[in-house]
């Protein structure tokens, strides 16, 4: 994936790079906006389904016939009548050699394998009747032995998921460069370590939900979905439903957060399209907050045996890791993709000539892994800089010194990590020195010594992250397991009156793409923000995008596309202006919506004139040679992923009776190349780095050893709130990507990559005087109390 | 998340409401809802119907009457926050802000709260630490409970089946009492890990005449532990005879473990807030002084 003949990034002037209000919050602010629960649509009825209370059983016998007498029942389904109309479940990413399918259909027919897999489902005239519906189900159950955890799974002759598997493994992969082991026998210094991160969940405000109407004339799909990834869930409903794609329209309204969880195919859209089919009527199913904590995709759960081997003077000379993903009961729309990405994400940012990493992925009575913003990034970047944070204590110097010595040099980009991956570009130790000089300005030293001096255990953690945005070239990922592609494509028109509509295939989920499209339409053709409309959420009239609207991939992917669509389009104009001036096309400036000859702005010929005579009135206007209409579409598979990257201090302070942790401050440096929307990057990375503080202090699915969920509510599942988050310091820098027109890289994850380690860093440094390593997040304070206790005896 | 079906009665008096409970089989009395609506939602309880005292005015007041302060028991917790008479006794604002966020504590009710009886709530532990009488009517007549018999266990009251606990009377402690009041919680306006609240009362000669420590969270019900309370009477509350009384805390409790914290956490860190709120109580009094 190496870079050649770097193209010139355009100049991030004008409204690229201006904070211009976001065009979509009068309607979110307003309470304008339509969520799924908020849309009209005729002939509705309502279900809900039944989910499993255990974590694993056979299911012996299930008797619906008392729930399809209740009144208002319209229909009840089990998963033994779904199964000959439906595919497995798909699973977009086949990273590991052997990978073995678990084959899950959207509802379970003979065994259930997590808490909360659907069993059956009903309709009904609203949800109350469908959920009076559902105590009406009997199931009878045949418990099973529980697969818990990590450990279990891998147990020898242990209790297996799957009868035709040997064990609960699903596949495994390795990669190296060099000779790690000999590297590490031979080197100054060795660090190793066991990281472990627990179990999360994105928690969109607005749960999952569809509404589908299956046309029993015609046999079309028309589904809309509360989905960051309208053209890919098309393409699953139809391999799920057998549907070709011209059968299948899916609509997106506005989102209520997705944080990845709603990149993932779930089988509700499945059983929906199924119970439209089957009763005539439009079905809505939205999924309940009590739900989403099992129905959703989880995240993290990994566990990291990592070593780290150093010469004298910090050098690093190896890295030996092996990581261990635990899945769910089955696999999610993303398989093994986020601790693939944590294998293959460990070296970071570092030169480490000597790498042996592998992964190993289990099933187990859980649900359901899958996307959620950071993707296995935030685990790699816990290991590798928690290692870096002890080989330095081990060597007596500071952190930084350590992290400046390992990072390649902006000359040697694009830098190849010697496991999959090349970055484009980085600019590693300037960007630290952001951060450093923005820690010393802000004067946290000198808080952090006098809170000291009164005896407060105040520290302060680093962490520099890497970030994997602008997914991504679409025969490498394919190349690499992926069952899907990574291109976007962008259609724009100039109508009759000379505004602007640009048809976007990403999706809206209230992150800003809105805005940020409508920035990079307005500059590119020298026209107004006002002036532009984005259209969004429909693969009927939308563009195709690969992926979907996740993996960082947004504003660097859709906003190049649509820039080079609209300098195509633009051409167009200037002839058209050309024409009408009498001059030549190269001569044409368009500015505010004016089309002139450069030099005399005064002799202007206006879009909207333009556009007249672009679809109406052309007799004399409009160039002979030229078809009529004003539309352009661009098609941009990137040759490489766009490496955004950056550094977050910490300071927190660790009460050490009860071991409260509260962070004081946090600060983040970070470049994300051509940035179109400050505001909207400053959002981006608040909101990730509350995510990412969530992980480091607070959030955690717990499953107890029966398999059941004990943080199920938002009392246990504990999301900072406003109360636990402190104010934040950013600094911005630009090294915009060299092969993404326009240079922008994507940053949408960037705040919950590097909170975990830079918060573990700060409560090490708080309690330096113990010798306590964080090396489990979150760090709850019944945890880090242990962990003291432990350090003092 | 719907409720299962229920039928709907909203009463304008006591004795009215009072006679639904005792005619309706498995009628539940609802005021804030802020413990019933999520388990009606969560169908955890699927009562046949809810009696709704929202509208019953005279149980929302709250009067001075002597030494003791007297509140309704439909008073939203809110109102009492906010009301001159809380203003004038610092110790119940400074108690009942922990209570959830300002919108839960707008809905939710003074009696809601203590009738519910979650261990980790703030209004049993004041009830306790200020000798509550707490009037319970019913189909057979009124009657008065002391507080340290009305919380009998986990979610578990004097109040029985056809009940109503109608009004609070807190006594309000002498002048010369400093209080404390922490809460451990994850997250700000979560249920308490741990809650001490301590009272400390002193003589001209500074040694402590009274004294008060009740502990929420860290068992089925809202602990007093006399024993910590015992090792401050007579004494000069000096860090070291604090940090004596603070020890005794923990080894008094039995809590529960939950996915938070074990039993043993919530011991330990029950004698530091006990630590740091007789500290505070006794700090608040030597300001006072000066």
């Amino acid at each position: 994936m190496a870079v050649e003949d770097a193209p010139a990034p355009a100049p991030a002037t004008g409204l690229i790079g201006a904070r211009v209000g976001r065009i979509e919050d009068a309607r979110l602010l307003t309470g304008r906006s339509q969520f799924m629960d908020d849309l009209q649509v005729s002939r509705l009825a309502e279900a809900a389904v039944l989910r499993s209370p255990l974590a694993h059983a056979e299911i012996k016998r299930i008797d619906v016939s008392a729930a399809k007498a209740m009144p208002g029942v319209i229909d009840v389904l089990t998963g033994a009548e779904l199964a000959p109309h439906v595919e497995p479940q798909p699973v977009i990413y086949q990273l590991l050699p052997d990978q073995r399918p678990t084959g899950a259909l959207a509802m379970a027919v003979d065994r259930v394998r997590w808490v909360g897999q659907i069993v059956a489902a009903v309709l009904a005239d609203d949800r109350y009747l469908a959920e009076d519906a559902l105590q009406a189900i009997e199931v009878e159950y045949e418990p099973l032995p529980v697969v818990a955890n990590l450990d279990a799974a891998l147990e020898e002759g242990g209790t297996r998921l799957y009868d035709d598997w040997p064990d609960n493994i699903v596949g495994k992969v390795a990669y190296a460069n060099g000779d790690a082991e000999r590297a590490i026998a031979d080197a100054a210094v060795v660090v190793s370590e066991r990281l472990s991160l627990g179990r999360m969940l994105g928690c969109p405000l607005e749960p999952r939900g569809c509404i589908a109407t299956w046309d029993p004339y015609t046999d079309e799909l028309d589904i809309w979905m509360s989905t960051q990834s309208p053209h890919l869930a098309r393409d699953l409903l139809g391999e799920t439903l057998r549907l070709p794609g011209h059968k299948i329209r899916v609509r997106v309204p506005d989102v209520g957060g997705g944080f990845g969880n709603k990149f993932d195919f779930y089988g509700e859209e499945v059983i929906a399209s199924v119970l439209s089919r089957r009763s005539g009527r439009s079905v809505k199913l939205l999924e309940d907050r009590l739900e989403s904590f099992v129905a959703t995709s989880q995240s993290r759960d990994e566990v990291i045996d990592a070593t780290l081997a150093l010469d004298q003077d910090g050098t690093i000379v190896a890295l030996k890791a092996s990581v261990y993903g635990t899945l769910g009961g089955a696999m999610g729309t993303v398989g093994v993709g986020p601790p693939w990405l944590t294998t293959t994400m460990l070296t970071s940012v570092y030169k480490i000539p000597n790498v042996a990493v592998d992964l190993t992925a289990v099933v187990t009575n859980r649900a359901p892994l899958g996307s959620f913003r950071g993707w296995g990034q935030p685990e790699a970047n816990f290991a590798i800089e928690r290692l870096v944070q002890l080989a330095a204590r081990k060597l007596g110097i500071d952190s930084a010194q350590l992290r400046r010595r390992n990072f390649p040099a902006p000359e040697e980009f694009p830098f190849v990590t010697g496991v999959v991956f090349a970055y484009d570009s980085g600019r590693y130790e300037e960007c630290l020195d952001l951060c450093l000089d923005g820690v010393r300005e802000q004067g946290w030293h000198e808080r952090i010594s006098e809170a000291r001096a009164e005896g407060r255990s105040v520290g302060l953690g680093l962490s520099f992250h890497v970030e994997a945005t602008a997914f991504g070239p679409s025969r490498i990922l394919n190349l690499v397991g992926l069952q899907h592609s990574g291109f976007d494509e962008e259609v724009v028109r100039i109508d009759s009156t000379g505004r602007v509509t640009v048809f976007t295939g990403q999706a809206a989920m209230g992150q800003g793409i809105e805005t940020a499209l409508a920035q990079v339409a307005a500059q590119t053709l020298g026209i107004d923000l006002d002036d532009v409309t984005v259209v969004s959420g429909d693969t009927t009239n939308c563009p195709y995008t690969g992926y979907g609207t996740g993996a960082s991939r947004g504003a660097a992917m859709g906003g190049a596309t649509l820039m080079k669509a609209a300098e195509v389009l633009r051409e167009k104009v200037k002839r058209i202006g050309a024409h009408q001036l009498e001059a030549a096309a190269e001569d044409i400036e368009i500015r505010a919506g004016r089309v002139f000859v450069r030099g005399s702005e005064q002799h202007a010929v206006t879009l909207a004139e333009i556009g007249d005579a672009a679809y109406r009135r052309l007799n004399g206007k409009f160039p002979e040679d030229e078809d009529p209409t004003l539309e352009e579409r661009f098609v941009f598979d990137p040759e490489n992923l766009a490496w955004s990257y950056g550094c977050t201090a910490a300071m927190v302070e660790v009460d050490r009776e009860t071991g409260f942790t509260t962070v004081l401050g946090y600060l983040v440096a970070h470049d994300c190349g051509t940035v179109i929307n400050p505001t909207i990057v400053d959002g981006q990375l608040h909101g990730g780095a509350a995510q990412g503080i969530g992980e480091a202090l607070f959030e955690e699915l717990v499953y107890n050893d029966e398999g059941q969920l004990t943080t199920g509510t938002f009392m246990d599942y504990a999301i900072p709130t406003f109360m636990e988050i402190p104010r934040f310091d950013l600094r911005h820098m630009s090294t915009p990507a060299p092969h993404i027109p326009g240079g922008m890289k994507g940053m949408g994850e960037a705040g919950t990559i590097g909170a975990p380690a830079a918060i573990a860093g700060a409560i090490d440094d708080a309690l330096s005087d113990l010798g306590v390593t964080v090396n489990r997040v979150p760090a709850t304070p019944a945890r880090l109390l242990e962990l003291m206790q432990e350090a003092q005896r | 998340m719907k409720p299962a079906a229920f039928d709907y009665h909203r009463p304008s008096t006591v004795a009215d409401a009072v006679g639904l409970l005792a005619t309706i089989p498995d009628a539940k009395p609802i005021a804030g809802g802020q413990s019933l609506m999520p388990m009606l939602n969560m169908r955890l309880a699927q009562p046949a119907a809810l009696v709704d005292l929202g509208a019953i005015e005279s149980l929302s007041f709250i009067r001075r009457d002597n030494g003791e302060l007297v509140v309704g028991a439909t008073t939203t917790q809110r109102t009492l926050e906010r009301s001159p008479e809380a203003a004038a006794l610092p110790l119940i604002g400074a108690v009942i802000r922990h209570i959830g966020h300002p919108t839960i504590r707008n809905r939710g009710t003074v009696g809601g709260s203590i009738a519910h009886a979650d261990p980790a709530a703030e209004l049993p532990v004041l009830a306790l630490a200020l000798d509550a009488q707490l009037q319970i009517e019913g189909a057979g007549g009124s009657r008065t409970v002391p507080a340290d018999a009305f919380f009998r266990g986990f979610l578990t009251t004097a109040v029985d089946d056809g009940e109503l606990l109608i009004e609070v009377r807190f006594t309000v402690p002498p002048t010369g009492t400093g209080f404390g009041f922490q809460e451990l919680a994850r997250r700000h306006g979560d249920f308490a890990l741990a809650s001490v609240l301590s009272l400390v009362t002193l003589r001209d000669d500074g040694t402590v005449s009274s004294a008060r420590i009740v502990v929420g969270g860290a068992g089925p019900a809202p602990v007093r532990v006399t024993a910590a309370e015992q090792q401050l009477l007579g004494q000069a509350p000096s860090a070291e005879v604090i940090a004596g009384a603070a020890a005794a805390v923990g080894p008094a409790l039995q809590p529960v473990a939950d996915v938070h914290a074990s039993a043993d956490y919530r011991r330990q860190v029950a004698s530091v807030l006990t630590r740091r709120t007789l500290q505070a109580a006794v700090t608040q009094l030597k300001e006072h002084a000066l």
